[in-house]
């Protein structure tokens, strides 16, 4: 992934109000006929922030300036998102539409925002923590990673048959999958008889291996050294229940978030849930792990014999981002 | 060599916003035009343009665009959109219902679209100012697909899915003829099944304003009075805009599909002038050229043409220098051959005349009437030779020619066919 965000040119600016210009009546005309399609209460939060500096009022204009550009029938999904709702999947918004609500967003709050800061920008929870770097002047998270399958497999030291996520997206906060209960899954035949039902015991597995995810891919490392996948191993868990049946046709969707992580231990939190209804919480889920060096890549030569440095995993920033698809105009 | 027939016609024009008006407004000689709120300064000399009506687009922001309650457009594809693209989109959208045809014709790589338009001046403008006056980033990033000379094919295209050939034509007052031509050329070609031809203005004072610069803008306040092609007292010509699409089709897709055609497309022709950038040359010789190549390429003759429907806007050089183009190919026969500009109706259409009037002509193949000449009191005496019938004539033209010509001299000649 490029890490362009990492040195925010925001960082080292002092932070608001003491940037604060003053907030004219004229000021007030122009916004509230920049923000004329949004909603009133994203223009009283543009109001406050502007007149107070108070970086509380961001979210809401930020969600406020993306639901003016999604298409009606998809605004209710932004009524009580999380975080993880994702700009382009979930919501329809294309690289130009995200162009708009930067651009939007860009007046409403006085800040200029650079195109290689965009790339990274996958789901409303980004874009929230970008702004909030932003005009609090502090350096950005590492971005969200998106996983397709083929590329976890790559990374994952667990595979097919006993592989228990078709995507994942890892950021340094979080990891959140899906996984598709087929109905093929081979210990479907015995459990039960005449009567698949998911095993809790695989559930936890599952989310288990959304952690194993995180810390190969998410999770803060030492300079020059990574996650060995061969290190990490299942140690315990606690207060474990099951909600809910789960059977072939159900969706899961796994989160899970770091509690503790001090080597070789780490504990996290996780939860699966089939749409809006609960199906596993876990409190404390602890895995092994340990660090080894990191080698270089290693180099290839192609037929024409100039030689590259190949990703040791397939790297997913490789799908397009908003900025190139833009770009192809 | 395959046939070409017209299948599907849609229209945004100052006589109509749908095929049955257009066609009762052609037949009855009613014209669209209309004193122009916006052109109401004493500064501004010219008073009358070919009004679009049931639309507003007046402003710089295509979510405040109004349009008819049939319509629904998503604003994804608003957007990118220039009034002209507004336009062509509802017509895109008759001319897909009047064709009968399926998602699955439209989106194939055997149906292609070929636009013209002159581009947005007014968006242009709006988004160059901004640029000015806000910098580069504070622009929008739809600026440029919404305003320059593509922005048909690009939203179209993108709009319905097209996957066959797609190109602009920039001809200025030939390109929509051109496109024609050219649409006509690949499905005779075998490198398509079907066409799309649009043709599109914004038809709004940034469009039509500048034209009063070069003196070619009637100045008349009469909108009775303010179009009268190859009249003695016509003093320039009267802008509109609008969109129309015509569906070309091979005669094995019009069989396939079992639809009944408007016209054939029997060939065409082009010529240039070699004269003047924006003048046309006095005896209409690329005009000239071009009728005859038509009629080669259609391989019709002469005497069997029965309707002319001339280029003319009702300017002053312009309309003598088409008549005595026609002198010239028809020599004495040019008596028989009836001749109108539809023009007198509507406005000049700029890019899009081309293929408004091919589409006039192929409603008067089908429903079997001439459209007539109405503001026509006296004609010009360079002109008055021609037949130029005042009240529409009931009778079917079998064989129609529709010229078209544009700045640098360029002169196309389309030539149709009644279907028996």
């Amino acid at each position: 992934m490029p890490d362009a965000v990492q040195t925010s040119p925001g960082a080292g600016k002092p932070p608001l109000p003491s940037t604060l210009k003053p907030f004219s009546p004229e000021d007030e005309g122009t916004l509230r006929e920049a923000l004329k399609r949004c909603s009133p209460s994203t223009f009283e939060a543009a109001i406050q922030y502007r007149k107070t500096g108070n970086a509380e009022h961001v979210p809401a204009v930020v969600i406020g300036v993306i639901e003016r550009f999604v298409e009606p029938d998809l605004r209710i999904k932004l009524k009580d998102a999380d975080d993880d709702l994702r700009l382009i999947e979930d919501l329809g918004i294309d690289s130009l539409t995200m162009m708009e609500i930067v651009i939007l967003v860009e007046e409403v709050l006085q800040l200029s925002i650079n195109n290689d800061e965009l790339r990274n920008l996958r789901t409303v929870g980004d874009v929230k923590t970008f702004i909030d770097c932003k005009i609090r002047g502090l350096a950005l998270p590492k971005p969200t990673k998106f996983i397709p399958i083929e590329t976890i497999g790559a990374i994952m030291p667990i595979q097919p048959p006993f592989l228990f996520l078709n995507e994942a997206s890892v950021s340094s906060t979080a990891a959140n999958g899906k996984y598709k209960i087929s109905g093929q899954e081979f210990f479907l035949q015995g459990h039960f008889k005449d009567n698949p039902v998911m095993p809790a015991s695989i559930m936890l597995e599952a989310l288990g291996q959304l952690a194993v995810l995180y810390l190969l891919e998410g999770a803060p490392t030492e300079t020059g050294k990574v996650v060995s996948p061969q290190t990490i191993f299942f140690t315990g868990c606690e207060g474990v229940r099951a909600h809910r049946v789960c059977k072939p046709g159900d969706i899961l969707t796994l989160s899970i978030k770091p509690k503790r992580m001090k080597m070789p231990l780490a504990t996290f939190e996780g939860a699966i849930r089939v749409g809006p209804e609960k199906a596993v919480i876990v409190e404390e889920i602890t895995l092994t792990y340990a660090f080894v060096d990191a080698v270089n890549p290693p180099v290839s030569i192609n037929v024409n014999g100039s030689a590259h440095a190949e990703p040791a995993v397939p790297s997913p920033s490789a799908a397009p981002t908003p900025l190139r698809a833009a770009i192809n105009a | 060599m395959p046939r070409v027939f017209i299948t599907g016609l849609g229209f945004v024009t100052s006589i109509g916003n749908d095929a049955p008006s257009v066609t009762r407004n052609l037949r009855d000689l009613r014209h669209g035009l209309e004193v122009y709120p916006p052109f109401d300064k004493p500064d501004i000399p010219v008073k009358v343009i070919g009004t679009i009506k049931e639309f507003t687009t007046d402003s710089t922001d295509p979510e405040d665009w109004t349009y008819p309650a049939g319509y629904r457009i998503k604003r994804e594809l608003l957007r990118t959109m220039a009034p002209s693209g507004l336009f062509a989109h509802c017509a895109m959208l008759q001319a897909i219902a009047d064709a009968k045809l399926a998602d699955s014709d439209i989106s194939n790589s055997e149906t292609g679209l070929y636009a013209a338009s002159g581009g947005s001046p007014f968006l242009l403008n709006y988004h160059h100012n901004r640029l000015h006056k806000l910098g580069v980033l504070r622009c929008s990033p739809l600026g440029i697909v919404a305003s320059i000379s593509g922005t048909l094919n690009f939203n179209l295209v993108a709009a319905f899915k097209i996957q066959g050939a797609s190109c602009g034509f920039s001809s200025a007052c030939a390109s929509s003829a051109h496109a024609l031509g050219y649409g006509f050329d690949d499905l005779v070609l075998g490198r398509q099944k079907r066409m799309f031809i649009v043709g599109a203005e914004d038809g709004n004072l940034d469009a039509i304003l500048p034209f009063a610069g070069m003196r070619t803008l009637s100045l008349q306040t009469d909108p009775n009075l303010a179009s009268r092609p190859f009249d003695a007292a016509r003093d320039g010509f009267v802008g509109t805009g609008g969109g129309v699409v015509l569906v070309l089709e091979t005669e094995d897709e019009v069989a396939r599909r079992g639809v009944t055609p408007y016209a054939e497309v029997l060939g065409w022709g082009q010529a240039s002038d070699g004269h003047n950038v924006a003048i046309s040359h006095p005896e209409g010789s690329g005009s000239a050229a071009a009728m005859t190549l038509a009629l080669r390429a259609a391989r019709v003759a002469p005497e069997q043409v029965d309707y002319v429907n001339a280029h003319a806007t009702s300017t002053l050089i312009g309309d003598v220098s088409e008549a005595r183009a026609l002198r010239s190919v028809f020599k004495s026969g040019l008596g028989r051959i009836a001749v109108s500009s539809t023009k007198a109706l509507t406005g000049h259409g700029l890019s899009l005349a081309g293929a408004m009037e091919s589409a006039f002509s192929a409603v008067a193949i089908r429903e079997g009437f001439i459209p007539g000449n109405p503001h026509l009191r006296q004609p010009d005496p360079e002109c008055a030779d021609l037949n130029l019938p005042r009240t529409t004539e009931n009778r079917a033209p079998g064989i129609v020619i529709k010229n078209s010509s544009g700045f640098g001299g360029a002169n196309v000649a389309l030539v149709f066919k009644r279907v028996a």
